[in-house]
């Protein structure tokens, strides 16, 4: 046992470090000796000559990514805490909004990527779009970071007359803030994703999306490794940065002895038939809204009535039926079994923090590069590696859903308080037991949550890997349509996959009322 | 030395009602404080005496009765700043230092903290913490933070005090320290206090009268006269007639019969 804390240091550092150099070493060794699918995986040192090859062009790309994820991550978390504020603030209000928030956030990005490269230019259509990725994160990080405040604190304040303004003012907004940190960082990537996703999806010169879209058919792995590797590195900074930030602040936002509060109920309280129809109606009102605003001709932006139109009265019809339906057949399968993996995949290493945080310890680093490595950078690298089939569909939604769970969960088991967590030890529990006991319990919202934000991912997530890679299903029916110009199936792919994410969440929500109700009555 | 305010609990009842079940928590409660007292309400856990508490501070709405404080009503009184109250959970912000947690009241009735610096660093002294003003509630032992809350309490020169078990968490010995010092506290301010607890030489040390509640449905079964001269030192603990009127309380607390 090295007795000096700088030598116990040096020590953790290295046992952090050493599983990333030894993968860095095979990674070279797998490269020079082209294991993987004969020189698909090139070596760090090919990828690096690469890269001195490319550096004139490289500045501009980053550039032009940085500013418009830069700017739609600021713009849509700044719009995500205040929505946030005022749904907990005014909860009819959250209620009304609950079907744009949905739509809002299974929206898969690269559905309406054509449609807004078609409506908008310049370099609104990636900025609109990184805004889009990071909201849903943040306003839902914000509101149960307002709802999960300890309520004898509430309580003290209310005693001397203070109201809902003073119990956020004093309690809520400060014990949310690990909260909103932890919806930054998850946002992050989604804000690179969501840029670069725009920079396929429109015209451009400049941006890492465009120089992939360009490099893809020059079969150059290490220039695709090289740009793959920069738009990860942009994200994980981004993450980094937040990471840290939250790590110090955490430690003094938890509270010191257990809250007996239950997260408030309101969510489960049914609609009422005004606040529904109200809460279904605003996304197709507001889609109506932002054609008429921005004056698209009817040609490109097609209303809600025009896709109805299109799929079941007009000559089209029949056939676009036939096509919409095949595609759905081979996307939902896959989309599911996908989903399922990640999830346990997330929730197997969350756990696995508690119990042996030595083997996360040396496991993150290296999920965390694949994690905030945008999808988009990551699908043409495994591509490369797994092929074209089923195989490289699965891993991309696997891989799609389960950084936001592990997210979710750890956070949900790392805000047990400490007084919880001792008690159980102090009756000599196992780790293991203790996790039953305590952690598993208290952190099952937030592992619910979890289910939630992640299904429509898996959906994007077999959605690109359609695109890019396989040809098959919603997302090559959507690349299709938008090489022949055919603007109502543009419309009618992204609102279809738009509707089943929101089935999708339904029934996660379902699911979850189900496993809370039932804990409740424990 | 402020005016100290009455508390009048005129004929409470509530009801709470969960998943298809109704627990009767209080029943015709009634009991009256008069200005600068010190009233103990005693009873097994479950009998609504926390829920009287809350009731008479305006967090818990009644099925039926009233409770006025001073001539007002909970909620223009805790807003006017007469009230102060301490939980049984310290209940400090983790964020905040220990001198911030003791503001915080002052804070929420939108009075200026500055000038009252000196007070709270007084007050921080009362309570045997001189020193630790800018501690983080994570670095201090669960008596201190008690403590820490029994000055928030007093922060704003309350006229009525609620203390709903402040010391329940602590050992005996700073238990005994603590209902010293909350005697001397109470003796220098004059306020009137109503101590919710469930420990009874805590009750019969600190009160001039001590309500015994009952549970199923929560009710107040009598009302026991302390005799005692003040200043009661701790030598009282050990007096027969101090054990002769806890032995009567614990009688009644255990259903009815007088043990006396």
């Amino acid at each position: 046992m090295p007795a000096d804390p700088a030598r116990r240091r040096l020590t953790t550092a290295m046992r952090t470090l050493w599983p990333v150099l030894a993968l860095l070493a095979l990674w070279e060794l797998a490269g020079q000796l082209d294991w993987v699918a004969g020189g698909a995986l090139p070596s760090l040192s090919e990828i690096a000559h690469r890269y001195w090859l490319d550096r004139g062009d490289y500045p501009r790309h980053i550039q032009a990514t940085l500013i418009a994820s830069g700017a739609g991550f600021v713009i849509g978390n700044a719009i995500a805490v205040a929505a946030g504020l005022l749904f907990v603030l005014a909860p009819v209000t959250g209620r009304i909004a609950r079907g744009l928030n949905i739509a809002i956030f299974a929206l898969p990005p690269i559905a309406i990527a054509p449609i807004l490269a078609l409506t908008l230019d310049g370099m609104t259509p990636r900025i609109v779009l990184a805004a889009l990725g990071v909201y849903f994160v943040t306003m839902q990080a914000t509101v149960t970071g307002l709802q999960h405040f300890d309520s004898r604190a509430g309580d003290l304040v209310r005693a001397y007359g203070g109201g809902k303004a003073a119990v956020m003012r004093f309690v809520q907004i400060r014990s949310a803030v690990p909260a909103i940190l932890s919806g930054f960082r998850v946002a992050a990537p989604n804000a690179v994703l969501g840029a670069i996703l725009a920079e396929f999806g429109g015209g451009g010169r400049w941006g890492l999306g465009t120089y992939l879209l360009g490099s893809l058919g020059r079969a150059d792995p290490a220039r695709l490794w090289g740009i793959g590797l920069t738009a990860t590195a942009i994200a994980g900074l981004g993450y980094a940065v937040f990471a840290l930030i939250s790590a110090r602040m955490l430690g003094r936002s938890r509270s010191v002895t257990l809250n007996p509060a239950a997260p408030p109920a309101e969510s489960r309280q049914p609609l009422s038939v005004p606040v529904m129809t109200a809460s279904v109606a605003l996304p197709f009102a507001l889609w109506w809204l932002v054609l008429w605003v921005l004056n698209v001709p009817r040609m490109i932006g097609k209303t809600p009535w025009d896709v109805v139109d299109y799929l079941f009265f007009s000559a089209q019809s029949a056939q676009a039926q036939t096509r919409l339906l095949e595609a759905l057949t081979q996307t939902l399968p896959i989309t599911l079994a996908g989903m399922g993996a990640g999830l346990a995949f997330a929730f197997a290493l969350a756990v696995s923090s508690r119990l042996t945080p030595g083997f996360t310890r040396a496991f993150l680093p290296v999920a965390l590069v694949t994690q905030t490595m945008p999808l988009v950078a990551l699908t043409p690298l495994l591509v490369l590696i797994l092929g074209r089939g089923t195989a490289v569909t699965l891993w991309i939604t696997i891989s799609v859903t389960f950084f936001p769970a592990y997210v979710m969960i750890a956070q949900g088991l790392a805000q047990v308080p400490r007084a919880a967590l001792e008690l159980p030890r102090a009756y000599g529990a196992t780790a293991w037991r203790e996790l039953r006991l305590v952690a598993i319990p208290a952190s099952a919202p937030w592992a619910m949550a979890a289910v939630r934000l992640t299904a429509p991912r898996a959906l994007l997530g077999v959605m690109i890997a359609e695109w890019l890679a396989t040809g098959r299903g919603l997302g090559n029916l959507l690349n299709q349509s938008r090489g022949y110009m055919d603007f109502s199936m543009i419309w009618t792919v992204a609102l279809t996959s738009v509707l089943i994410s929101v089935a999708f969440y339904q029934i996660a929500l379902v699911i979850e009322r189900r496993v809370l109700a039932r804990m409740a009555a424990l | 030395m402020t005016t100290p305010a009455g508390i009048a609990l005129d004929h409470l009842s509530k009801t709470f009602r969960s998943r298809g079940k109704a627990v009767e928590a209080l029943r015709d409660v009634s009991l009256d404080c008069p200005p600068g007292s010190f009233t103990a309400l005693i009873g097994p856990s479950g009998c609504g005496k926390s829920t009287v508490l809350r009731t008479a501070l305006g967090l818990e709405p009644l099925d039926s009765g009233a409770v006025r404080i001073g001539d007002r009503t909970p909620d223009k009184a805790t807003r006017a700043g007469l009230t102060g109250v301490a939980f049984q959970d310290a209940a400090l912000l983790p964020w905040r230092t220990v001198a911030q947690n003791v503001a915080l009241p002052l804070e929420v009735l939108g009075r200026p903290v500055a000038p009252e610096a000196g007070r709270i660093r007084e007050l921080i002294a009362l309570v045997g913490l001189k020193g630790r003003e800018a501690a983080l509630p994570g670095e201090l032992s669960g008596g201190m933070r008690q403590r820490v809350a029994i000055a928030r309490a007093l922060v704003t020169e309350p006229r009525v005090l609620f203390l709903d078990e402040p010391f329940g968490a602590l050992d005996q010995i700073l238990r005994r320290q603590m209902n010293i010092e909350l005697q001397r506290i109470w003796a220098e301010t004059g306020v009137t206090a109503l101590l919710v607890t469930h420990g009874i030489d805590e009750a019969v040390f600190l009160a001039d009268r001590v309500a015994v509640m009952q549970a199923a449905p929560g009710r107040i079964v009598e009302v026991v006269d302390v005799p005692f001269a003040r200043p009661r030192t701790p030598a009282l603990f050990a007096d027969d007639a101090f054990h002769h009127l806890c032995d009567h309380i614990a009688g009644v607390l255990h259903g009815g019969a007088d043990a006396g």
